[in-house]
């Protein structure tokens, strides 16, 4: 029952989705049966990093042309790497960069990726969510050849692999890629620009509303966006009043955001906001009148003073991340 | 510039979702039906790129009858022709399976742009695209917002997580799959519609296509999720109430 | 001494010389007239012919002509003095047509109204009388537009009314100075040449000016749409609404070339009024000149030179310009026909509204929320189904479905319905009515969505709705008639007051809270949660008409029966058919920022100076509108509630304090 575990890094450190895939590795093998995969030009330290884990050992991929993240690259080196040791299940973590070669990986070897797993049951069978959340189906893969599966992110978080002993053995593979397999060339990574606020892809908001009555408190609401890292936004009234520039506002004459996080403070939830906020996937709404119209959108709730609550949340946020 | 659209017809967003008497599927029979959305954003950026470059938008899909009137509201648009393959078991095909119907037809126009959707809002495999980029023996890319024509092929800006993106170049023809938001979408017209009805609609079949349907991963059971969303209302004093917040909020939310 | 009676003087006797002279005058006048006339008239006559046009009932046609036309009803009723001077002045033309007559076939001598004969003498001085009224008209006509310059008349001063007023005055100075001369001699007959050059000069003028309506507004006015806001349904494959010239119809022709620019119209635009680009009179106008310069079959788009889509995007179709008109323009089949050729040929490129299109190609409702969300509010509030048993089908609509006050008042509204004892059930689904993308003009969507709900009213064996929201009414009342038969439908004010006298009257009695005096302040707060204040019960009440329930359907009592049952009424300066606008209307809810002033705080401001503590809605649209605008007003604003909030405020409450 041998498991392959492809660890992703970002900026020379293992992502922490890829932790989380090794939790479900670990459903599918015991520790000593799982490989973990670095990939790079220079794995050392990456491989170090893993090796500190219960892994039964470490793959070093490793060659030059794979310094930078290509979907030629990663695929052509992964076949090689698999086809050699053949192991039965292949897991990563359900991440951007996953997505973009994982299929075309599977495809190669003839089988199918089984992605954004959210949970193992026995057979195995994978759960997966379908219609936007509305269903779960469950996967089984037939057939001969490794399975392929990706790990949604958060879905295993409690079950973080053990530390190693230390002896975790690390061995190199090298591939062999051609420069001319490579087709797509990648540049550096950018954000828009610092000026222009980019509420459609912010991750987090923090939004404010009518309940903050005056325009300095809003730095209230300015530190807890600060600490969770989120970007401000605001509704009509605030921008109308010129307490937040326009192009922070939120609403039917707004923006519409979809963000993972929108933590509406001082919102009292006016159809002309909600339909520009709707689409978040997770809605916190601070407010003072148990009755706003917010909390029926809202997945969590806190009735009581946004004074008093705001602050108490910024500390806990900041205690939180350390 | 030659450009086909993949395009999948899915149930509309709002539709009543039971699980049918095998509990294999949901039940289709009071069901309607709309153009999954990520499709709808590729479209919209292949006729942008028609109305700037000129040339030919064909846009595919694959499943029962019923896709004809996705079909026909992608030709409203401005689409110029359609490939429809019929196929009543799509549900039973996985991801190769379906790659490899779509594979076979867009092989023989030898598009110079093959667009897809992100993903598809009832399976959400987000595969497919990449999968027939891998059979058709083309570059790839996905999470698309921005495409421009290049002399030597595309350059194109993808989105990476946490609000950074990255421009990737590539040769031409090449398979895209686009996020959705890039573009605004645009509106299907009374004068788009009537258009369409003169517009080419080829049908084909699997067996036509030559593509057998054996999967290698199957949907074996259907269930509903436990938690049905419903107002937690954390209460206590401030403090309590927000430290129980920051529990949800790395817990369940998982953004901490 | 005997009085001698003045009489009218008629030259006896034409040399021949001058009957050639006034015939060749009067054929060189006719051929002046002719020369612009007929080329206007081929114009409106080569228009497209209106396909859903008939004649009959004729009944419609011929009251209005004798109402607006001859009573001149409109004219003097919307502005009282310049109207009845401008009436007067219509009343004498219509008198002199006998004169007039007569005084050409005297230059013939084949005069037939002997002025000393009893008719003649009647005659003449009742058209004497007309001439002074006339004369008294044009004049203060003249003071008003050159000495007193009211804005609506525009900026500029408009030299071709002047020549005119002049030129009528001096008909009827002719006229009665003819009364004060001899039968023989120069000066009749001086008179007479007189008169007959100005009424020369007059004719070709006609056409060349505005009031080419005194030809072509009566047939305006005979040959309109009727009713309110007709928009006509799409005729043919290749009808896509007002693109081009082409698609003029030979009504819309007409009307363009019987504008007077009297500018009332504008004068009573919501838009104008906050200092948008939109002019009504300058539509109608604008197509004038489209067809002065390019006739009607041309295929320029009519939005470009001479009429901008910018302008027809900020309508909200309230309809005060068509109600205003007095010479029969019908300006909203005009302003949606103009939308609907840039929507239906995907010209109008609107984020906003394409995301509104868009939200209803996919979804159920205008706001794009999940169906769900009406769902929860259903179950939430355990309203009843509609099974096809109940008499009523309650029909919440978007507003009432979704928007957190839409859904007060349906619950308002229920709870006075379960109070009389009403059987009535809310559909498992409703898709929007199509109201703002009807008035936007995208006709494939409102298509579908009329279809899809009238379909789905059969099989559910609807027989009759009840709504709260005017524009739903309007919309299933007459724009779904294009795709079906719309069940009976009325809005909730017409329903309540119907049952206004079961309904108990909100007052300061005690007996209907439990125990409490409201009349003792320090008990006030005590009797009710604390987020909803009780007000005290003798306040003034502001009903404020909505466009769709006021103009379109002519429903301005109900409400106020309905809203006179928690306190006395008071007037807006501007109310009942003159009611200002909101805002929302038009499908302008869903498109984002205006520019100028915002409308709906104009009206909030009016309505807020009448000093009423409530201002009474009737529209979950003019409900939204007003209450941020309200809000905006800060403290000792008035309070918005809907009728039926006023309505159930004099329940029996079930609540515990």
């Amino acid at each position: 029952m041998s498991v392959f575990l492809v660890l992703e890094q970002s900026g020379g450190k293992i992502k922490r989705a890829s932790w989380e895939a090794a939790a479900a590795a670990l459903r599918l093998g015991a520790a000593q049966d799982v490989t973990a995969v670095v990939i790079g030009a220079q794995t050392e330290a990456l491989a170090a990093e893993a090796a500190t884990k219960q892994f039964g050992k470490v793959v070093r991929l490793e060659h030059a042309l794979l310094e930078h993240y290509t979907a030629d690259g990663f695929s052509l080196a992964l076949e090689q790497l698999i086809q050699a040791e053949t192991p039965e299940y292949v897991v990563f973590p359900h991440t951007y960069q996953v997505r973009d070669y994982a299929p075309a990986l599977a495809c190669r070897m003839g089988r199918v990726l089984i992605g954004d797993v959210i949970g193992i049951g026995d057979g195995p069978l994978f759960m997966r969510q379908l219609l936007q959340g509305r269903l779960n189906g469950g996967y089984r893969p037939c057939g001969a050849g490794p399975c392929f599966v990706s790990v949604q992110a958060g879905a295993f978080r409690a079950e973080l692999p053990a530390a190693g002993d230390g002896q975790t053995p690390v061995t190199t593979f090298a591939p062999n890629i051609d420069a001319a397999q490579i087709r797509t060339r990648a540049g550096e990574p950018f954000r828009n620009s610092a000026q222009t606020v980019d509420l459609g892809s912010a991750q987090l908001i923090v939004s404010v509303g009518r309940g903050i009555r005056e325009a300095e408190n809003i730095r209230l609401v300015e530190d807890l966006a600060g600490a969770l890292g989120a970007e401000l936004a605001a509704s009509r009234p605030i921008c109308d009043n010129g307490w937040l520039p326009m192009e922070r506002q939120v609403g039917s004459s707004g923006q519409t955001v979809s963000p993972k996080l929108y933590l509406a403070v001082g919102i009292s939830g006016a159809i002309q906001h909600l339909v520009g906020m709707k689409g978040s996937q997770c809605i916190v709404a601070i407010n003072k009148d148990p009755d706003a119209p917010i909390f029926e959108v809202a997945d969590y709730g806190i009735a009581g003073d946004l004074f008093e609550v705001v602050p108490a949340l910024t500390e806990a946020v900041k205690a939180a991340k350390g | 510039m030659k450009i086909i659209v993949a395009i999948k017809q899915v149930p509309e967003r709002d539709a009543q979702v039971r699980i049918d008497a095998a509990g294999k599927w949901i039940e289709e029979a009071d069901l309607h039906y709309a153009m999954n959305e990520p499709d709808a954003y590729a479209l919209e950026e292949a006729l942008q790129q028609k109305e700037k470059h000129g040339g030919e938008v064909v846009v595919i899909s694959a499943g029962p009858e019923r896709v004809g009137s996705t079909i026909r509201e992608a030709l409203a648009k401005g689409a110029d022709r359609a490939i429809q393959i019929v196929c009543d078991d799509l549900g039973k095909r996985d991801a190769l399976g379906v790659a490899r119907l779509l594979a076979a037809a867009i092989k023989t126009e030898s598009p110079d742009l093959v667009l897809t959707g992100l993903q598809s809002e009832d399976l959400g495999l987000g595969q497919t695209g990449v999968i027939v980029a891998e059979l058709l023996g083309l570059p790839h890319a996905t999470l698309i917002l921005q495409v421009e024509k290049t002399e030597t092929g595309l350059k194109v800006k993808r989105e990476l997580e946490e609000g950074w993106f990255q421009t990737i170049e590539l040769p031409a023809p090449a398979v895209l799959t686009i996020q959705s938001g890039g573009n605004k979408l645009r509106y299907a017209t009374l004068m788009g519609i009537k258009r369409a009805k003169t517009k080419e609609v080829r049908q084909l079949s699997a067996a036509e296509l030559g593509v057998d349907g054996a999967p290698v991963v199957t949907l074996d059971e259907i269930t509903l999720p436990k938690k049905q969303k419903s107002t937690q209302m954390l209460g206590g004093s401030a403090k309590e109430a927000a430290a129980a917040l920051v529990e949800k909020l790395k817990f369940e939310v998982r953004v901490l | 001494m005997i009085l001698t009676l003045p009489t009218l003087a008629e030259p006896q006797h034409f040399h021949v010389a001058e009957k050639l002279l006034f015939i060749v005058l009067a054929a060189a006048s006719g051929y002046g007239f002719w020369r612009r006339f007929g080329p206007i008239l081929n114009r409106i006559l080569s228009s497209k012919k209106d396909a859903d046009f008939r004649l009959f009932p004729i009944g419609r046609r011929l009251w209005d002509f004798f109402w607006q036309v001859m009573c001149q009803a409109k004219v003097i009723r919307q502005r009282p003095l310049p109207g009845l001077a401008h009436a007067f002045v219509f009343w004498a033309f219509c008198a002199f047509a006998l004169v007039t007559l007569n005084h050409c076939a005297a230059g013939l001598g084949l005069g037939f109204l002997d002025p000393t004969g009893w008719f003649g003498r009647f005659y003449t001085y009742l058209a004497g009388v007309f001439a002074l009224a006339c004369a008294a008209g044009i004049l203060g006509l003249f003071i008003r537009r050159f000495l007193v310059r009211p804005k609506w008349l525009g900026e500029q001063l408009s030299w071709e009314s002047g020549l005119i007023a002049l030129l009528i005055f001096a008909l009827m100075a002719t006229y009665l100075a003819a009364f004060l001369v001899p039968d023989t001699g120069v000066a009749v007959r001086e008179l007479w040449w007189a008169h007959t050059l100005v009424l020369l000069a007059f004719l070709p003028l006609i056409p060349h000016t505005k009031h080419l309506h005194l030809v072509l507004s009566p047939a305006t006015i005979f040959l309109s749409r009727g009713g309110f806001s007709r928009i006509p349904p799409l005729s043919g494959d290749e009808d896509f609404g007002l693109v081009a010239g082409t698609d003029l119809t030979q009504l819309v022709s007409l009307q363009a070339y019987s504008c007077v620019e009297c500018g009332r119209c504008t004068e009573h635009c919501p838009a104008n009024n906050t200092g948008k680009i939109l002019n009504p009179k300058e539509i109608i106008l604008g197509l004038r000149s489209y067809l002065n310069a390019l006739g009607p079959r041309s295929d320029e788009p009519l939005l470009g030179k001479y009429n901008s889509q910018e302008a027809v995007f900020e309508c909200t179709t309230c309809g005060a310009c068509e109600f205003q008109c007095p010479v029969g323009i019908e300006h909203l089949p005009i302003l949606v026909g103009l939308r609907r050729g840039a929507v239906n040929t995907g010209a109008w490129e609107d984020q906003h509204g394409a995301k509104l299109f868009l939200a209803l190609e996919r979804g159920s409702n205008a706001l794009g929320l999940p169906a769900q969300e009406r769902d929860k509010f259903i179950e939430k509030n355990a309203l009843p189904i509609f099974d096809g048993t109940q008499e009523y089908c309650l029909w919440l609509g978007c507003m009432g479905g979704y928007d957190p006050k839409g859904r007060e008042i349906i619950v308002s509204f229920v709870k006075v319905m379960n109070y009389l004892g009403t059987s009535y059930g809310v559909l498992r689904k409703e898709k929007c009515t199509g109201d703002p993308v009807r008035r936007l003009g995208n006709d494939l969507l409102f298509e579908q969505l009329a279809s899809a709900n009238l379909e789905a009213l059969a099989q559910n064996k609807v027989k009759k709705i009840v709504s709260i929201c005017p524009h739903c009414v309007r919309t299933i009342q007459e724009d779904w008639k294009t795709y079906g038969t719309p069940p009976e439908v009325e809005h909730h004010s017409e329903f309540l007051a119907r049952f206004a006298d079961k309904l108990p009257r909100a007052t300061n009695s005690a007996s209907f809270v439990t125990g409490h005096d409201f009349s003792r302040a320090e008990n006030a707060d005590k009797t009710a949660g604390a987020l909803a204040p009780v007000p005290p019960r003798n306040e003034k009440i502001v009903f404020h008409d909505p466009c769709y329930l006021g103009r379109y359907r002519n429903v301005y009592d109900e409400p106020r029966q309905v809203a006179a049952l928690a306190g006395e009424l008071v007037e807006a300066p501007r109310n009942r058919e003159r009611s200002f606008c909101c805002g929302a209307g038009g499908g302008l809810a869903f498109l984002g920022e205006e520019s100028g002033e915002r409308v709906s705080h104009v009206r909030a401001a009016e309505l807020a100076a009448t000093g009423a503590g409530v201002v009474a809605a009737a529209c979950p649209f003019c409900n939204t509108m007003f209450r941020d605008a309200l809000a905006a007003q800060g403290e000792g604003a008035p309070q918005l509630l809907d009728i039926a909030q006023l309505a159930a405020r004099g329940l029996p409450q079930e609540n515990d304090i």
